[in-house]
């Protein structure tokens, strides 16, 4: 019912947009360089497999610019098609084709050929089969692969070709892509220009160039853009939104929470009795963390996914109940337990020692460190795809949980909506039963873009946590340099806009 | 003990007694003296302390009015009444007036007593704060912009304060910001410990503890020194509870002596001073503090205990240097007093000494023996008196001697006449018969004449005999030493008399014999020495007529042997005991009175002496002790 109510009101949303576009809009225009300053600084172009959850995003929207998927998923967790058009299945679902997109070519001139495309496949995936054929590519696999269609759509799978250097060594160089941007200068971890690709299937972007600059922290990120000397930043949910209460001459954005913050029990913490680590659940109280620390964003939670993707989080309970945590530690003695945080989140140390002082009063002894020998800490997964299962089971992996059985009808939906909620439930519920992972709360990502970044379709400042600046129909709008084009020639159906916050 | 050890004694007596009357007095001077400046000393860090805490809780409350009157709190103060804040809006606001007051510990606190912003412990945030209760804060001191005093000067109170690491002991003021309906507390304060003590003029000797009583039982990371938590204090403990148990009555200072090895010096004395808190109202207490309720009534709860320590160790040396001192001064004194009693001793003994040396020259028969007077005390007058002394006893023994010597000569020619008298008369009758026979009878003449020659012959034999005698007692001879053993001696004696004891009183007289078998040789002439003793036997036999019991007994007595002889016959009086060994004194009725002087004269040529028993009736016993 509230998925029903929830796609109502982005249809509308969707509607209310198009009309204001289509009746107060600026007319769009070419040129200009945009600015992009992010906190990380990467030393290769591609997203590590232990990749922190701000790494993984700036990483992943990065490289979007570049290269393109086979395939991509819709807010509500539907695939769209992007190089691929079209794409079957056998019954089993070990066996997929999917018809590829003509003429695509990748930056170096080279077509992007199913032959180049299994090629690239093939290696990110040493466990599937991919062969090619005159329009089309087939993946088979030994097991099912039910849930391939959101695999693909994920970041790690963007189509992107690497030429070995002289050493051999294909990681270091510079990713060539589909995109709407080619790498023009790369200087790790400092610097990355991308210029707009003429040859982009989607059409040529409107910008001539995006300059990111990496290693900034998140308040040099808001003076500069305070001073002009950027356009897109990154920021701390909290700020966006309080920024967006507050009002400011950037536009603040939040994405839907694609993120949890949970407490992790390490495989040799002295928690060993689940008492102790239920009780530990039941003595956080997530609502002062949530409206004091977090500023209100983000969503107190008990369960791993979050509610705009399940609908059921209500029957994960995120109320504190001291009393009851008191019952289940009995007066036993317990152990000192050692929490730890990522010292490169600002808001995870006070998380932790509000977690801390919560523990005390149930009597669990919680000391608080960045480092040393662990027994809790306090982390952030990513949750990368909108389908459910697809990210249930990337944060089970991200949480070195065991990854969750999905019976063969769950999987392999055409969207989230579809999906059967007792298995999903019953998946998520088995990862959370011997609290080895408490759920605190989803996150969203967050970003503020100067006045002058405007969308093509609605004339308004982006929202870069979700359509992306890998969008053709960003313009700047004090860029003069370059005449007006006609904007039929792009493909607007190619990436949906996802439902805003 | 002689004079001169009983004078050495006396000597060293009386100097260690005054050595060591003198050193326990002085040590008790400088005992007192010392318990009086410890006392004073920390009395004097008390009072610093005291002082130092006074002037922190000003200053503390300055700061603390500061931050409640700066532009921040003021904002904060009128957002809260304006109602609709953003409390996340604060959390880091009490950290950032903390650093610009340099305080430890910062809160802003609503008028509820919910914490907004912690500066000490930023996820406190939302929790009640204690110290803002009911009890603690009345209207009347918020709305003045003054918090009622609890503890110290200037509303400074000390409070325990839980922080991520644990908890610690802050001295503390609170005060009110006042915008509008709804008051904004500010709670300040400062680390009671290591630092606090630092600031202290801790005089040389003392030392200062500060234990933070936060925890029900005993915690030794909570007692502080200079440096940070004191090492190796569990013996404090003890001290500590002391104090928790006065605080159920009384907060009166205590004194704890504290030995911490065994040896003496390093003993400490312990002033322990107690530091109270304000009570809170219970109902308004912090959950998340752990510390126990606070007591009811107006008991203030211990916070904390205050110890100011001194060290024995200069005591304690200069104890042992008295001692020291007192030791080697005894000794010298002692020394001296052996040098002087040596220098006196001599000084007045050696009247003494010669005195006896010339006592023991008389006791040998050294009648010449004079001591000299050096001096007219009474050792002078005590010499001249010996002098004196000696000088009869000479005159005495001349006069004994030529007395003596007049009753020997006497003796000599009573015996000469009685023996002379005897031959004499027949010899006359004799010459008369003869004459008489002449002139009446001439026929008979010649048969008279015969007998009367043989009767004359006779008789001058017997003088002959008589003379020999006392010719022979003239003519002793000096003793042959060689080896000689005794006991054969008085087998040889008894072997000769054997035949006589048999035919005479056979039955009569039993011989005894005593020998001693490990009787050692003397050098004697056994000759001689035979001959003596064959005169005692046969003396003895002798007083033996109606028969007895003869005993002869050889023994050694130290340097020398003893050889006696005993008979059970009529006994001797004292007075013919004390002449038996003069020469011709007898008592037997044809004894020459020789045989005793004999025998007596053997024993003196070889050393010794003999010593005559008798008792009338009962029997005699001789004696003859001989030199090895």
């Amino acid at each position: 019912m509230r998925r029903i109510a929830y796609r109502f009101l982005a249809a509308i949303s969707v509607l209310v947009a198009y009309s204001g576009a289509a009746c107060a809009a600026p007319r769009p225009h070419y040129g200009g360089t945009l600015r992009v300053m992010l906190q990380s600084a990467p030393d290769t172009l591609g997203i590590p497999a232990d990749a922190t959850p701000a790494d993984y995003w700036d990483m992943a929207r990065t490289l979007s610019l570049i290269g393109d998927t086979l395939v991509t998923l819709d807010a509500q967790g539907r695939p769209q098609p992007s190089l691929a058009v079209a794409w079957q299945s056998d019954p089993s679902d070990r066996h997929w084709q999917f018809t590829l997109r003509r003429g695509v070519k990748f930056h170096d001139g080279s077509a992007a050929s199913p032959a180049a495309i299994a090629q690239i496949l093939g290696t990110l995936h040493s466990s599937w089969t991919v062969r090619a054929s005159a329009d089309s590519v087939t993946i088979e696999s030994e097991t099912a692969m039910p849930s391939l269609l959101a695999e693909l759509a994920l970041p790690r799978n963007l189509l992107l070709k690497r030429n070995a250097d002289a050493n051999n060594n294909n990681e270091s160089r510079p990713p060539i892509g589909t995109g709407p941007f080619l790498v023009a200068d790369w200087q790790p971890g400092k610097r990355l220009k991308l210029a707009a690709s003429e040859e982009s299937w989607a059409g040529r972007p409107f910008v001539d160039a995006i300059e990111i600059e990496f290693g900034k922290s998140l308040r040099d990120q808001a003076i500069a853009l305070e001073l002009d000397k950027t356009d897109v930043i990154e920021a701390a949910p909290q700020a966006a939104n309080a920024s967006q209460r507050h009002g400011t001459s950037s536009s603040s954005s939040l994405s839907l929470p694609v993120e949890l913050l949970a407490l992790v029990f390490s495989a040799n913490s002295k928690a060993r009795d689940p008492r102790l680590r239920e009780a530990l659940a039941l003595a956080i109280d997530r609502k002062p963390i949530q409206s004091v620390l977090l500023k209100g964003a983000g969503e107190p939670a008990a369960s791993i996914l979050p509610n705009w993707m399940t609908g059921y989080t209500a029957v994960f309970s995120v109320q504190a109940n001291p009393q009851r945590a008191r019952s289940l530690l009995a007066d036993s003695r317990q152990p000192v337990l050692n929490l730890s945080y990522d010292a490169s989140d600002p808001q995870a140390q006070l998380i932790a020692e509000r977690i801390a002082l919560n523990a005390r009063e149930v009597g669990i002894a919680v000391q608080v460190s960045v480092s040393g020998a662990e027994d809790i800490r306090l982390m952030r997964v990513v949750l990368p795809s909108p389908d459910p299962a697809t990210s249930v089971s990337e944060a089970a992996r991200q949480l070195r949980l065991p990854l969750p059985a999905f019976p063969a009808a769950t999987l392999g939906k055409s969207s989230n909506l579809d999906l059967d909620l007792d298995d999903l439930y019953r998946a998520e519920r088995g990862l959370l039963d011997d609290y080895a992972v408490i759920p605190l709360f989803h996150l969203p990502i967050a970003s503020a873009v100067s006045a002058r970044v405007r969308d093509r379709e609605t004339g308004r400042p982006v929202d870069w946590n979700e359509s992306g600046l890998s969008r053709a129909d960003v313009w700047l709008a004090d860029s003069r340099s370059t005449d007006l084009r006609s904007t039929d020639s792009r493909s607007s159906d190619a990436r949906p806009q996802a439902a805003r916050r | 003990m002689s004079f001169r050890q009983k004078l050495l004694f006396l000597f060293a007596a009386t100097v260690l007694l005054c050595v060591a009357v003198i050193s326990a007095s002085v040590y008790s001077t400088i005992r007192r003296s010392f318990e009086q400046a410890d006392r004073d000393r920390a009395n004097a860090v008390a009072a610093q302390f005291r002082s130092e805490f006074q002037r922190r809780g000003s200053e503390i409350a300055r700061k603390v009015e500061s931050v409640a009157a700066s532009e921040a709190v003021q904002r904060i103060a009128l957002e809260m009444n304006r109602g609709g804040a953003d409390p996340g809006e604060y959390v880091s606001e009490a950290r950032t007036l903390a650093n610009q007051q340099r305080l430890d510990f910062l809160e802003l606190v609503d008028g509820n007593g919910s914490i907004l912003s912690s500066a000490q412990w930023q996820a406190k945030f939302g929790y009640p704060e204690a110290a803002i209760s009911g009890a603690a804060l009345s209207e009347a001191a918020v709305s003045e912009g003054r918090t009622p005093s609890t503890s110290g000067e200037a509303g400074a109170f000390l409070k325990r304060e839980e922080l991520p690491e644990g908890a610690t002991l802050g001295l503390f003021a609170v005060r009110a910001a006042r915008v509008g309906e709804q008051p904004l507390y500010v709670i300040g304060g400062e680390r009671l410990d290591q630092g606090f003590l630092s600031t202290l003029d801790i005089p040389t000797g003392t030392r200062v503890l500060l234990y933070q009583n936060l925890e029900a039982k005993w915690d030794p990371k909570s007692l502080l020194d200079l440096n940070g938590p004191a090492a190796g204090v569990d013996k404090i403990a003890p001290l500590v509870a002391r104090v928790r148990d006065a605080m159920q009555d009384t907060t009166q200072e205590l004194t704890g002596v504290i030995h911490w090895t065994t040896d003496a010096a390093d003993t400490e004395v312990f002033h322990v001073i107690p530091l109270t808190g304000p009570v809170f109202s219970a109902t308004n207490q912090n959950p998340a503090n752990l510390s126990p309720a606070p007591p009811s009534g107006a008991q203030r709860p211990l916070m904390g205990v205050l110890l100011v320590g001194s060290s024995r160790r200069p005591l304690i040396e200069l104890e042992r240097q008295i001692v020291s001192t007192a030791l080697l001064v005894g000794g010298a004194g002692i020394l001296v007093a052996v040098l002087a009693s040596i220098w006196f001793a001599a000084r007045v003994t050696r009247p003494v000494v010669a005195l006896a040396e010339a006592a023991r020259r008389v006791a040998v028969g050294d009648l010449d023996a004079k001591v000299e007077v050096e001096s007219t005390d009474e050792l002078g007058e005590l010499a001249a008196a010996f002098n004196r002394m000696t000088e009869d006893l000479v005159q005495q023994k001349d006069r004994t001697l030529q007395a003596e010597r007049v009753a020997a000569w006497r003796e000599l020619a009573r015996r000469l006449a009685h023996e002379l008298k005897n031959p004499l008369f027949p010899l006359q009758v004799t010459v008369e018969n003869l004459m008489r026979a002449k002139q009446k009878s001439p026929a008979m003449f010649d048969e008279v004449f015969e007998e009367s020659t043989a009767t004359l012959l006779a008789e001058i034999d017997n003088l002959k005999t008589i003379v020999g005698r006392f010719s022979e007692f003239s003519k002793m001879p000096q003793p042959q030493r060689r080896p000689t053993q005794v006991n054969d001696l008085v087998q040889s004696v008894l072997r000769i008399f054997h035949a006589q004891l048999r035919e005479k009183n056979q039955t009569q007289i039993v011989v005894r014999i005593e020998l001693d078998e490990a009787l050692p040789e003397i050098l004697a002439d056994p000759d001689l020495l035979h001959r003596a003793l064959q005169n005692l036997v046969l003396n003895a036999i002798d007083a033996m007529s109606q028969g007895g019991e003869l005993t002869i007994r050889t023994a050694t007595l130290g340097d020398r042997i003893e050889l006696s002889v005993s008979d059970t016959g009529s006994g001797l009086t004292q007075e013919e005991c004390g002449r038996l060994f003069t020469p011709y004194y007898t008592t037997k009725q044809h004894g020459t009175g020789l045989g005793l002087a004999i025998v007596q004269s053997v024993v003196s040529d070889h050393g010794g002496k003999i010593s005559v028993e008798s008792t009338k009736e009962k029997g005699t016993t001789f004696r003859i002790e001989l030199p090895f």
